[in-house]
């Protein structure tokens, strides 16, 4: 430990603490954290293109002002100048202030969507410097106490909502006797812990404990596909929030599990529930988090199904829903993931009166609900305020139903919909092509 | 710690307006905060999802599986996601007095 660092203990942080909060900046010649902390040319740019910024107006919450606070901490011990004339380059020490400054900002102010990124003129990529500061936080123990229990129910129970496997089991067993109703065969299945089969399909936790019927549509799908595929009892949970926590560790493990269950089960693939960040913490971070490659295919239930459809194996109905439909694209999917054109291609099959937002695609408005917003109680007013943005590309839109392949999404989007009375219906992918799916028996 | 205010009564609530006290809970406190969320007056089915709602994380500690939910007052699922507009965590378990419950909810 330095001096600089030493002498840091004047206020509540211990010396500790700094230590580790400060470990992530070492970066030990990590070009791409040396590059993106000191290219900001403070042009403005990424303010527009933040919810946060555009619904308070508040320049303290602008992407430039997040990257400004970290990479002022970075040059405070790192920098020639930074370290014996630090007023002079706005350096500052990683205390009290800066680091509660800190928490507001990256955890309670970003959802990690990525649209500054995308925006910023010089290709900074913000984002993932609100990681790198998120990290920070995570190893000072400084994450929100509301996140961190979502973080702790994984680690502890295997699923963010402890949920227990009996009641997993039994809700499953529920959902498979209206899959059984609605295609009209009792040899309909729920698979459950089976070995050998070409899928394992995953949850999030939310879908058996409130929401159920996601499982059943997806489970129709797979019917009608004639698909190979099991849940397990194991490991279901698609999500993954020490993605959001920023703790590597704790991602890691989580991630782990996962691939695990694969080799446990010996499946073919990896199928991704509707999840936007539990698919990129899997199958874009997690091979980072791990260190080693996939040695299975991963991808998620949206390429899924719209492979389903290119190879014949299901058909939809255009008749079956006439009202006017709208998209919402969840970042992690679609802006960081590259997951665009798979679900318009499903949507352009069966539904008429299809509207894109306005923006949409890789432009599009996050929600307001991600980055582990809709887990930390203490920024609702801000989250809410930020979801007025979509409220009202949703109102322009004129649609009655908006479909968003992401349960956290779809949780904001409720929300939404509730608050600013919007009227509208949220549905997952799985669900809208269920609900026109053209049932063809397997076994007459 | 935040505060609500409805109709006079000021309760101490987290940021998402879930009671900070469970045990302070009652049934005038979950007719207020439903009137909260635009359900003028709970209905013998909405006090069913209440009520088992209620039972269940006082003696489990947490909330039920929505299979319960509808198991023990035969309400049909989608029927509950009408009755409480923000649905069965946001909407029911904040009505029943409950933490809010971990997890993309």
């Amino acid at each position: 430990m330095t001096n600089d660092e030493g002498r840091m203990t004047k206020d509540q942080l211990t010396r500790e603490q700094i230590w580790k909060g400060l470990e992530p900046l070492r970066g030990n010649g990590d070009s791409k954290l040396l590059t993106h902390l000191n290219s900001c040319v403070h042009c403005g740019l990424c303010a527009e293109s933040c919810l946060f910024y555009m619904a308070t107006r508040d320049p303290h919450l602008t992407p430039a002002r997040k990257v400004d606070l970290i990479s002022s901490i970075y040059k405070r011990y790192h920098t020639f100048t930074g370290k014996y004339l630090p007023a002079l380059v706005h350096a500052r020490d990683l205390d009290e202030a800066s680091a509660r400054e800190m928490v507001d900002l990256l955890f309670g102010a970003c959802t990690l969507c990525g649209r500054c990124t995308m925006h910023c003129s010089i290709g900074v990529d913000i984002s993932y410097l609100v990681a790198v500061g998120r990290n920070m936080l995570s190893n000072m123990g400084m994450v929100p106490a509301t996140l961190q229990s979502t973080v702790q129910a994984a680690v502890e129970t295997g699923n963010n909502m402890a949920i227990p496997t009996g009641e997993f089991v039994e809700t499953l067993k529920w959902m498979e006797e209206e899959v059984v109703d609605e295609v009209g065969d009792p040899a309909a299945r729920i698979p459950v812990d089976e070995p050998g089969k070409q899928i394992l399909y995953t949850l999030n936790p939310r879908e058996p404990k409130f929401f159920p019927l996601s499982i059943a549509a997806m489970a129709k799908i797979f019917y009608v596909a004639g698909e190979s595929w099991t849940l397990s009892t194991r490991m279901y949970d698609v999500t993954n929030y020490a993605y959001f926590s920023g703790n590597n560790g704790e991602a890691a493990l989580i991630a782990n599990r996962l691939w695990n269950e694969m080799n446990h089960l010996q499946a073919g693939s990896l199928v991704l529930a509707e999840c936007g960040h539990g698919t990129r913490a899997f199958r874009w971070e997690s091979p980072n988090y791990l260190e080693r490659g996939f040695p299975f295919p991963v991808m998620s239930s949206v390429e899924c199904i719209a492979a389903y459809i290119r190879e014949g194996k299901i058909q939809l109905d255009p008749e079956k829903i006439k009202t006017k439909v709208t998209m919402h694209d969840p970042c992690n999917l679609v802006r960081c993931g590259g997951i665009i054109r798979e679900q318009r291609y499903i949507l352009h099959q069966f539904i008429r009166d299809f509207v894109e937002m306005t923006p949409g695609g890789t432009d599009n408005h996050c929600c307001g609900g991600g980055g582990g917003m809709l887990s930390m109680s203490e920024y609702n007013e801000r989250r809410m305020k930020a979801g007025e943005i979509k409220a009202e590309q949703i109102r322009i839109s004129g649609a009655e139903i908006v479909v968003t392949p992401c349960h956290n999404c779809v949780d904001q989007l409720i929300q939404v919909n509730a608050t600013f009375k919007l009227g509208v219906q949220i549905k997952t992918m799985a669900e809208i092509v269920a609900d026109a799916l053209i049932i063809r028996n397997q076994n007459p | 710690m935040a505060t609500m205010e409805i109709e006079g009564r000021v309760f101490e609530v987290d940021g998402d307006g879930f009671l900070s006290n469970p045990e302070l809970w009652n049934d005038e406190v979950a007719q207020l905060f439903a009137r909260y969320d635009g359900i003028e007056l709970m209905n013998e089915r909405h006090w069913a999802i209440v009520r088992i709602i209620r039972r269940n994380y006082e003696e489990k500690g947490m909330a039920p599986m929505i299979r319960t939910i509808c198991q023990e007052t035969g309400i049909k699922l989608r029927e509950i996601y009408e009755l409480f507009p923000f649905g069965p965590a946001r909407g029911a378990c904040r009505v029943a007095g409950l933490p809010k419950p971990d997890g993309c909810v």
